[in-house]
């Protein structure tokens, strides 16, 4: 009986051996992301940013059709709203923090943080903003030259067991006059085969 | 009777993979600047599903550098591949963003892709474009 109780004992810790689920780090800018279609995953985000930045650089900044209120500065940007048009709840930020990122880094765009849709992002900038306002006897501060504005549209199709997602990304760059002088729209598709069984 | 009849419809099934036609101009009227490159190939595959025919590039009135990349699918089949594109500035040190992602593609048999990337700053003097098979 003692010379069966001792594998026995052994057992139980070579299913927790098993058992144990290996998570590994994978750059987030690789191909080796998971694609889904039944959400935005964050690669599309990073992809769709990348498109509508080369195409902000390429057809207004490069151009020099980018225009700026104040002499030697980068011009103002401005965050309006941008709708989410899709079947799930997604942070708008996902996008538009990685636009604002590259178009600070051109060195020609600087985005205000206390003037946006929905009210400032910096609280505390604006309580700053608005007190220097009062010492400085009603100054007010530098209005945007720019604001962006867009939204994001999802389409599902299926044909069989093929499914198909597509997220369309639709922005616009808005001057002082409310004239759109920059418009884009990226589509990213995405194809998958469902499970015979299941859902 | 049955064998070959059989070996028709695998025959058929195969068969379903797309080849491209193109036309073009003879005398193309634009002037391309085309760059010598430096190719370092470590997957045979993937250099034949996307073999890179030429880079040009062009730089606008803002300074900053515009590449476009031709590449082209010599296999009889539709090709999935990513591409990345990594820009260096003076220093030859990378400039980080968080939209330098991989881009995935596809291009059909016999077909000829363009593949364009815009610096995102004037600095950015260089650049390396990595391609890479999607993994299984």
């Amino acid at each position: 009986m003692k010379k069966f109780l001792f594998p026995l004992t052994l057992l139980p810790l070579l299913f927790t051996g098993c058992s144990s689920s290996k998570v590994s780090y994978v750059d987030p800018n690789s191909s080796r992301l998971i694609a889904t279609t039944d959400s935005i995953n964050i690669q599309d985000f990073a992809q769709a940013a990348d498109a509508m930045t080369a195409s902000l650089i390429d057809n207004l900044i490069n151009q020099g059709r980018l225009k700026s209120s104040v002499e030697g500065e980068p011009a103002l940007l401005a965050i309006s709203r941008i709708v989410n048009n899709t079947g799930e709840q997604v942070d708008i930020d996902l996008l538009v923090k990685k636009i604002r990122v590259a178009l600070l880094r051109t060195g020609k765009v600087q985005t205000s943080t206390t003037i946006a849709y929905g009210g400032p992002e910096d609280p505390l900038a604006k309580e700053q903003q608005d007190a220097r306002e009062f010492l400085n006897g009603g100054k007010k501060p530098r209005l945007p030259d720019y604001t962006l504005s867009g939204k994001i549209i999802e389409n599902r199709v299926k044909a069989g067991r093929v499914e198909q997602t597509s997220y369309i990304f639709q922005l616009s760059l808005s001057s002082r006059d409310g004239i759109a002088v920059w418009e884009d729209e990226r589509t990213i598709v995405k194809q998958g085969k469902r499970p015979s069984v299941g859902f | 009777m049955l064998l070959p009849a059989l070996l028709l419809v695998l025959g058929g099934a195969g068969c379903s993979s797309t080849k491209v036609n193109t036309l073009e101009p003879a005398q193309p009227a634009a002037q391309r600047n085309m760059i010598s490159d430096k190719r370092v190939l470590m997957d045979q595959s993937l250099s034949k599903s996307v073999s890179v025919i030429g880079v040009n590039t062009a730089q606008g009135s803002e300074g900053f550098l515009k590449i476009q990349v031709e590449v082209q699918n010599l296999t009889r089949k539709r090709r999935f591949f990513s591409y990345r594109v990594e820009w260096f500035d003076e220093n030859g040190m990378l400039i980080e963003l968080p939209t330098n992602v991989s881009h995935p593609r596809s291009i059909e048999s016999k077909a000829i892709a363009v593949i364009t990337a815009t610096a995102p700053t004037p600095r950015a003097r260089d650049f390396r474009i990595q391609f890479i098979e999607p993994t299984k």
